[in-house]
């Protein structure tokens, strides 16, 4: 009897896991099946080198877009990677055991404010505040990659955290022994140690940032065409999706699939980054 | 340990203080280039904004500059133009807020007076699209729109009713699903909230997105009713759909409240829109 229920359990559990799989597959299968049609129609060339989007004329170009995507990304990496990690040092080492637990609920509170709460935020505020102190328009890639740091922060924090207190102890107390200051230990032995599982943490905010879409449609400017300079409005992938696939229709609504298929396959790319960069942390 | 929270907190105080300085030299007129706002492609406003202002081209595609920024909401819109000096923007006439100031054009100012008298000639008409006649319950609800109490809710918020049936008995019972424009369904909630004190049998539903989805959504049978700010297209009829009018509404040209410029003409307002004219100072 208790065989039997061991047996029947163990189906349960594997179809659960199954599940998350087949949901996957799914996704997968319906991107493709959709998207990749569109692409050969519109020509694999005109549609990811292609700098005009103009579905009433039937362009399709989604050049702008991804770089769009990178921009902000890189914008969101450079003002958010820093301080994440320096924060993350600063909880691992230096915070004193009273304000520990008030720091750490807060980073997680970060990760769960909603994204719009985030994308109001950063109208309401960020815009006129870079509006006021550049005096150009709000609305644009400076404005998309404060935000979009602020909002990959928490990720970096945890993951960077987590990774910092998993090296071994020794090795902060033999650079003490050594005769070097705490500050030098922790950047120049514990850090270096540390490096695939921080690295790991950035990698994880490339992906919330590129993936990230309800704060960026608000404070991005949505423009489809390739900015000039950080001021400028920029479109990203997933911005394009959301303004236009309400109303989309025949290949205007396939190209907006087809650029979700582009922004799966840079999820993609990053998450098997990701979990090269975790096998090697394991190995070490 | 010491040090570095002070240089922390100095570089967080020297921001600080120069945000609030530029901040407050930078709070200027509007004198510098235009920031074009304009709406998503499925809005019901932009579409009949570019065709009041003949911002079309042969072929009806707009001619709305491809820099503009795109906001996917009149609520942002509103937002936006409140946080920028130098924005230009539309909306709804009855979504009119004092927030933002609404520019007279060819020297008639926006108001409802004018929009009901027809001298403010930047009008269209406020629609409810069903698949075929109306049947039923959403056949009473449109007949309570355009009856007296009807009218009246409409006229109470701003806009211009333009039914004329008289009063009619309330015997439906069930459920209804309204959708569509963002522009209509601020007046379409306060109508819901009259017809369902007059009718305690039926619940009616709003979803709000924009005029093309609205009416997709009619089509596809998601919805009973569509709302809709814009005329049908050829290819919306051929699919059996039915527009019926319920008001006129006004499209206001909003600003900066500390912009100068109160008063342009219609040619100013295309130019603008079409990027020929980039900077207030050519209009001013």
């Amino acid at each position: 009897m208790a065989k039997v229920r061991e047996s029947v359990m163990r189906i349960v559990f594997l179809l659960t896991a199954l599940m998350s799989v087949l949901c996957v597959l799914f996704v997968c299968f319906f991107l493709f099946t959709n998207g990749l049609p569109a692409i050969a129609k519109i020509g694999p060339l005109d549609f990811l080198g292609g700098i005009k989007w103009k579905p009433e004329s039937n362009e399709f170009g989604i050049f702008p877009m991804i770089l769009g995507s990178l921009y902000v990304t890189c914008g969101a990496i450079i003002l958010g990677v820093p301080i994440g990690i320096l924060t993350a040092v600063f909880i691992a080492f230096f915070c004193p055991t009273r304000i520990k637990s008030a720091v750490e609920f807060v980073t997680s509170l970060m990760a769960g404010i909603p994204s719009i709460i985030y994308g109001f935020f950063g109208l309401t505020v960020l815009v006129p505040l870079i509006n006021d102190v550049f005096g150009v328009r709000g609305k644009g890639i400076l404005a998309a990659s404060v935000l979009l740091a602020i909002m990959i922060l928490p990720t970096i924090i945890s993951i960077s955290q987590q990774a910092l207190e998993a090296v071994q102890r020794s090795y902060f107390e033999g650079a003490i022994a050594l005769g070097a200051s705490k500050e030098r230990s922790v950047f120049f032995v514990v850090l270096p140690a540390a490096k695939s599982g921080v690295l790991a943490s950035i990698v994880l905010g490339i992906g919330r940032a590129i993936g990230e879409t309800m704060a960026v449609v608000m404070v991005a400017g949505n423009q489809a065409v390739i900015p000039e300079s950080v001021f400028d409005g920029v479109r990203t992938m997933t911005t394009n999706i959301v303004l236009e696939m309400g109303y989309a229709a025949d290949l205007h609504r396939e190209a907006l699939i087809a650029t979700g298929v582009v922004l799966f396959v840079f999820i993609l790319l990053i998450n098997m980054l990701f979990s090269i960069l975790r096998s090697k942390e394991r190995v070490q | 340990m010491n040090k570095i929270a002070k240089t922390v907190i100095a570089v967080v105080a020297v921001f600080a203080l120069s945000a609030c300085g530029n901040g407050s030299a930078g709070s200027n007129s509007a004198d510098g280039s235009i920031t074009v706002i304009s709406r998503e492609g499925g809005s019901g406003t932009k579409s009949a904004f570019e065709e009041l202002f003949e911002l079309l081209d042969a072929d009806g595609n707009g001619l709305t500059v491809a820099s503009a920024e795109v906001t996917s909401s009149t609520a942002v819109m509103l937002t936006s133009v409140q946080t920028d000096v130098n924005a230009i923007g539309y909306i709804s006439l009855g979504s009119m807020s004092d927030t933002v100031k609404a520019l007279a054009i060819d020297g008639t100012a926006a108001t409802r007076e004018n929009a009901a008298s027809g001298a403010y000639k930047i009008v269209r008409p406020f629609a409810v699209t069903t698949l075929g006649a109306p049947e039923g319950i959403a056949k009473e609800f449109v007949d309570y729109i355009l009856s007296p109490a009807g009218r009246a809710v409409i006229d109470e918020n701003g806009y211009i009713a333009s039914g004329t049936e008289s009063d009619i008995e309330l015997t439906a019972t069930g459920n209804l699903s309204v959708c569509g424009s963002s522009s209509v369904a601020p007046v379409m909630e306060k109508l819901k909230e009259s017809y369902e004190s007059a009718n305690k049998n039926v619940k009616v539903e709003i979803q709000q997105s924009n005029s093309s989805t609205g009416i997709s959504n009619t089509i596809d049978g998601t919805c009973k009713i569509g709302m809709s700010s814009r005329d049908l297209k050829d290819s919306e009829k051929s699919k059996g759909v039915i527009e019926t009018k319920i008001a006129t509404d006004g499209i206001a040209v909003i600003v900066n409240n500390e912009n100068a410029v109160t008063d342009l003409t219609k040619e100013q307002v295309r130019a603008i829109f079409a990027g020929e004219t980039v900077s207030w100072k050519d209009v001013g």
